[in-house]
């Protein structure tokens, strides 16, 4: 399978980029993880590439007390990162290391994930619990989204068509707090057939996202109810795993989730200490 | 667009659409990477990229300008076998081979960030490779024992 | 000298494939090669009102778009092994309609992209049970010419067969055979237990990891040459001639290396290639891309299997009735229902038996062999029941089975007696294997599951050629597509005889212009009859080269030993010959002896049945009814291990393939015929993570007709694994899988469904 004629230029720098964009039928390109499978599939037929794999978008970071991750980051970059080995962010390793295989992760950016928003993708789930945000360049200039309010269905995200996204933006959780990533893959294609994300703050207080279940991730609102809120989403099932499985699965990811959270709670402590 | 294809430099005339390993096969004629997939799922077209394994299907040959491309058919050295090469002939590693480069480019790869893997290390680093044939335990043999073989504990 | 049989070594090829230099039959280089595109039916069951060209052949690059119209096919009759593009009639979603032939397979694609075909839709037969009542629309709609070839309900009675009883079914069951033997109703009476259930077993994907490949083109002479990815390059070319109507010296097939078989590769890509290379007089290369390879190829077809068995107290089994129903897919030309019925009875005696099958033909893909044909699923069927028997009577799950089990000389369901046959030794050895002594004291989410299988062998005639060369190494000429290292075995087994070394043997897979004959790579019998071909070819080679050394060293053949590539003097090894000497001699120029060859054939008097038995230990996630396999052993008759570590390979292998019978694999179908499970991405196979390292049990029972008694090893790994996979997720969890695969969501199901059970008391 072979990606239809297209058009292909290489971004010297975010403007040239931006620039490029202005065309209505550009795509950007970063990794090409999925977007050139898409691309053989002759699902998308863009006239335009536009490569910003060659822009400095790439890094971890802990810049004004907060953690930056550039857009161009690769997942194994994100398994190697000495700035996320803190117990309260080990879910950010934790998650990029079961990503895809090892190939994918040496070249797909998670700016790339983030923006392709496969419903069954993992990392949404974890920038929800997280508290995360997402930093989008225009040629108007920048704007920050919510990792919350940046999902809005399958394949649809907040971006607008002449916008990049450039970097993710995560508040440090105070000393003393747990994360943890919980999935449940598909056995063919390893994407999350459900997915959860928690993170435990000293006080107690859960946060967590969930994806795989339905058309975008989301935030549950009552992790502690689980159980119940779950009950009102609305989860789509297939030919593999109806509804119902998905949303036992779910739960447990849930469940799963928060209990390895909590039980990083105390190594924080000791780390952060 | 210019590389560096096994150590030479290239110069490949290719549409902005050609993908890598055609580019690779058709182009320069190194068959050792395989098409096994459309999906991205099956690694047989595996290469190191920088170094790097990656799936040269998933890769416009233009994405890859200025980078320095190993193949299989460039994995040896002064025409002795890799020791992860002579490792899958003596532990068994395949059988009809088809996954064999890219089983071996990926190992390569994880061998270069893990000095010493236990089994499961390996295994889950071998997830992008679908081998049909020899229900892997060759495969993590030998990798095991190239392992071995460089920290000189076998 | 040490002996080389029973020694493990590597594959010959190894030293290729580990450097990227084997050419598989989409690496040749051609000059002017064109490739082609597929253009594939998008409708289960449908009438081809047009198919629009115009657009396609605007595209530039592309040179020929070519239907069932413009290949000179001579051969006529409907189903695909006479109609390699459909003619008028789709019976699959995926059927081959039209090829697009282009200077570059980016062009062949673009130009395969724009050819508009228009339908008539019709109703798709998908409901196996449903497509053999009476009245039930058809798959197919038999043209005049076709009646005779379709096998008809009322068919002729087949080997072991008996008498059909008159049943009320419609024209979609195209074969049905039935067998029976003793008062199978008095058999149950006198049983102390009876249990029965409905198997169900789905579509599995060869999931070999080369997709099917063909390049074809003209020499000079207009000789058709085509270098495929097939497993039976005589076969290939016979069919090639029939269908285009070519003398068989005009069409040379070679079978170039195989990125994996497993039954599924034979004459689907090279009849397009080669049609296409007769129309336009340019190669041609089809490389099918494995999407394609899902929709268009030939995977195990589906069956239903419902059985009811019996057994005493005393262990014995008493009877056994069957109702089998195997899906045809779109197949006409044959159908398993007639292997399956026998393969149901096991390795096991019975005192009666009926059992009845049926081939029904549906709106799917045409369906192909895979590893061991209709024998993992009919041992899914029967190993669950005799492991709920066991447990019903309070047997040992092992020595119930060993009690029953076949020995030589025992008649079979299928109404021969079983040669030697090692099923009692498998069991025998799996009995004292670390995972079977340990199954009592696992976790409460842990169990270990047994069962044992076999497959029945094939033999077919074969033939093998030797010569010396002058460098003293001899040269083994055969046409066998080598799919399991069977090239190795006949170097080791050609030195064994010579009184040489492996590495001085070189084996040469020739095309069909040149080889000796040999059948299809197929039935585990390459080994069991190439190998015999092999070792009496060196046995002639050998006495010629003791002749040459006994007339120049004087001294009686009977006096003579080869030794490590030496001919020397029993006694006086200083009176000697090296093999390139002999070599040498018999090939000069004016010399007095004839060049040194041999040249060896078997038609083998009776197949050599392998059993295996199989161990899984596996853990049930209760939450979500995922299934891990945490240890796995694999007990297998191999005759004689000739290469153990080829052997193992194969044990491995088909244990694997096994796992992903059990657990995972299933080509999907939805209410329109269409394949949901199309791709790597939908389709799970066994990945690294998921499978143990395995344990392999080589027992051997050597086959009295085997080359050094070996047997063929391929097919046998394979068949008894679901099963045993299926004891096991029983034993963790006390529920009884009855549908393969056993997926995560179907245990998870199951499980539900207990524990509602177990909770909501019966009224
Ligand atoms: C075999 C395989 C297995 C995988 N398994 C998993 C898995 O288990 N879990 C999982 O979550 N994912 C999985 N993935 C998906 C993978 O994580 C993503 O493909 C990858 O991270 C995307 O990044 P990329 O740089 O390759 O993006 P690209 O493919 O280059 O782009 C993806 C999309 O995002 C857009 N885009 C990219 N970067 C930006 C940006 N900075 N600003 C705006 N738009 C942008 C592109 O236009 C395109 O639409 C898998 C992929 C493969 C091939
Ligand atoms: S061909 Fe590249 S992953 Fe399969
Ligand atoms: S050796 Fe055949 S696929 Fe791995």
């Amino acid at each position: 399978m072979i990606p239809a004629e297209v058009e292909y230029v290489r971004a010297g720098s975010l403007e040239d980029a931006l620039d490029a964009l202005a065309d209505p039928e550009a795509k950007v390109l970063a990794g090409g993880q999925s977007l050139v499978s898409v691309l053989k599939l002759r699902l998308v037929r863009p006239r335009l590439l536009v490569d910003i794999g060659g822009l400095e978008l790439r890094g971890v970071e802990l810049r004004d007390g907060e953690l930056r991750i550039g857009a161009l980051t690769v997942w194994d970059e994100l398994v190697e990162a000495s700035e996320l080995r803190r117990p309260a962010l080990a879910a950010i390793p934790e998650c990029a290391a079961g990503v895809g295989d090892l190939q994918v992760r040496n070249r797909g950016t998670i700016g790339g994930s983030l923006a392709h928003a496969d419903p069954a993708s993992d990392l949404p789930a974890l920038t929800i619990a997280l508290g995360a945000s997402f930093v989008l360049r225009s040629p108007e200039g920048e704007r920050a989204v919510p990792a919350e309010d940046f999902f809005q269905g399958p394949f649809l995200t907040a971006l607008l068509p002449q916008e990049l996204l450039t970097e993710i933006v995560v508040p440090p959780p105070p000393a003393g707090s747990g994360s943890a990533y919980e999935s449940i893959e598909h056995p063919a294609s390893g994407f999350a057939l459900a997915g959860a994300g928690a993170l435990v703050l000293p006080d107690g207080t859960r946060s967590v996202g969930v994806t795989g279940v339905s058309g975008h991730p989301f935030r549950l609102d009552s992790p502690d109810e689980a159980e119940a809120m779950l009950a009102g989403v609305d989860v789509f099932g297939d030919h593999f795993a109806s509804a119902e499985y998905r949303r036992r699965l779910a739960e447990v990811t849930v469940r799963r989730a928060l209990a390895r959270a909590e039980q990083r709670r105390e190594e924080d402590e000791r780390w952060t200490a | 667009m210019n590389l560096v294809v096994n150590g030479e430099p290239r110069t490949l005339d290719v549409e902005a659409r050609t993908l890598l390993v055609h580019a690779l096969r058709d182009g320069l004629g190194l068959t050792g990477a395989h098409i096994g997939c459309d999906t991205s799922q099956c690694g047989a077209c595996t290469i190191l990229l920088d170094g790097r394994a990656v799936k040269s299907c998933t890769l416009l040959t233009v994405q890859a300008e200025g980078t320095e491309v190993t193949t299989i058919e460039g994995l040896a050295r002064d025409g002795e076998l890799h020791p992860v090469q002579r490792a899958f002939i003596e532990h068994h590693g395949l059988q009809c081979g088809f996954c064999t480069p890219g089983m071996i480019l990926t190992a390569v790869d994880l061998l270069e960030r893990h000095s010493d893997p236990d089994d499961e290390t390996i295994r889950r680093s071998l997830r992008g490779n679908l081998c049909r044939c020899t229900g892997y335990h060759g495969i993590v043999e030998a990798i095991r024992a190239a392992a071995g073989e460089r920290n000189g504990t076998s | 000298m040490d002996s080389v049989i029973g020694v493990p070594r590597p594959r010959t090829d190894s030293p290729e494939k580990v450097s990227g230099a084997t050419r598989y039959a989409g690496d040749d280089v051609l000059p002017g090669l064109l490739h082609g595109w597929l253009v594939l039916s998008t409708e289960a069951h449908a009438t081809i009102v047009s198919i629009e060209k115009e657009a396609a052949l605007a595209v530039p690059g592309v040179v020929a778009v070519l239907t069932a119209d413009d290949l000179p096919v001579v051969a006529e009759g409907s189903g695909r092994s006479n109609e390699p593009l459909a003619r008028s009639e789709v019976v699959f979603s995926g059927q081959p309609i039209a090829l697009v032939v282009a200077e570059s397979e980016a062009a062949a694609e673009d130009g395969a992209e724009v050819v508009m075909v228009e339908y008539e839709s019709l109703e798709p037969v998908l409901d196996l049970e449903g497509a053999m009542r009476p009245g039930a629309p058809l798959g197919r709609h038999p043209g005049e010419e076709d009646a005779s070839g379709m096998e008809s309900v009322h068919a002729a009675v087949g080997a072991g067969e008996q008498e059909l009883p008159e049943e009320e079914l419609s024209g979609n069951v195209l074969k049905r055979s039935f067998r029976e033997e003793g008062d199978l109703e008095a058999a149950f009476e006198t049983s102390d237990a009876v249990v029965s259930g409905r198997f169900e077993t789905s579509w599995i994907y060869q999931s070999y990891l080369e997709p099917q490949t063909a390049t074809a083109w003209i020499e000079p002479g207009g000789v058709l040459v085509v270098s495929a990815s097939t497993q039976g390059a005589f076969m290939s070319r016979n069919e090639l001639a029939d269908l285009f109507g070519l003398p068989l010296d005009k069409v040379r097939v070679r079978a170039a290396p195989l990125g994996g078989a497993f039954g599924g590769k034979l004459m689907l890509v090279e009849p397009l290639a080669a049609g296409a290379a007769l129309v336009l007089g340019r190669p041609v290369r089809l490389l099918l891309t494995r999407s394609e390879d899902f929709q268009a190829s030939n995977p195990a077809p589906a069956a239903i299997f419902e059985l009811r068995v019996g057994a005493r107290r005393s262990g014995e089994l008493t009877g056994l009735d069957a109702r089998i129903v195997c899906d045809r897919g779109s197949t006409i030309e044959w159908g398993l229902e007639d292997i399956s019925s026998t393969l149901v009875g096991g390795p096991y005696r019975w005192r009666a038996f009926a059992i009845r099958s049926y081939g029904v033909q549906t709106n799917r893909v045409t369906f192909g062999a895979y590893r061991g044909p209709g024998a993992p699923p009919a041992a899914f069927a029967l190993e669950s029941l005799l492991d709920e028997l066991a447990a019903q009577l309070e047997l040992d799950p092992i020595e119930f089975r060993l009690q029953n089990a076949v020995v030589e000389g025992d008649v079979g369901v299928s109404g021969r007696a079983f040669p030697v046959i090692g099923a009692r030794e498998c069991l025998e050895r799996v009995r004292e294997h670390p995972i079977w002594l340990e199954r009592n004291s696992l976790p409460e989410d842990e169990g270990v599951g047994v069962a044992v299988g076999y497959w029945p062998g094939g033999n077919e005639p074969a033939s093998a050629a030797c010569r010396l060369d002058r460098d003293g190494r001899l040269t083994v000429v055969t046409a066998v597509a080598d799919m399991t290292g069977t090239e190795t075995t006949f170097a080791a087994i050609a030195a064994e005889v010579l009184g040489t070394t492996p590495e001085n043997v070189r084996v040469v897979a020739a095309d069909t212009a040149s080889a000796p004959f040999a059948g299809v790579s197929g039935g585990s019998k390459i080994t069991y009859t190439v190998g015999r071909a092999v070792e009496r070819a060196a046995e002639q080679a050998r006495e010629r080269i003791l002749y040459v050394a006994s007339e120049e060293l004087e001294i009686a053949p009977s006096d003579l030993e080869i030794v490590d590539g030496v001919v020397r003097a029993v006694g006086s090894p200083d009176r000697s010959l090296s093999l390139e000497e002999i070599a040498q001699k018999a090939l000069a120029w004016g010399g007095r002896y004839e060049p040194i060859a041999g040249q060896g054939g078997v038609a083998q008097p009776s197949s050599a049945p392998a059993a295996a038995a199989h161990l899984a230990h596996v853990r049930v996630d209760h939450e979500t009814g995922e299934v891990e396999i945490l240890r796995y052993a694999v007990a297998q008759d191999v005759g004689r291990a000739l290469n153990p570590a080829l052997v193992e390979g194969q044990m491995r292998g088909g244990a694997t393939q096994a796992i992903g019978w059990a657990l995972y694999e299933e080509l999907r179908y939805d209410e329109h015929g269409q394949l949901v499970t199309g791709s790597f991405l939908d389709y799970a196979i066994p990945t690294a993570e998921r499978v143990p390292q395995i344990d392999t049990l080589i027992v051997e029972v050597p086959a009295p007709s085997g080359p050094f008694g070996a047997k063929g090893v391929g097919e046998a790994p394979v068949v008894a694994g679901p099963a045993a996979i299926a004891n096991a997720v029983a034993a963790a969890t006390g529920i009884r899988p009855r549908q393969l695969p056993m997926t995560a969501p179907r245990v998870w199901a199951l499980l539900q469904e207990a524990s509602t059970r177990t909770e909501t008391p019966p009224a």
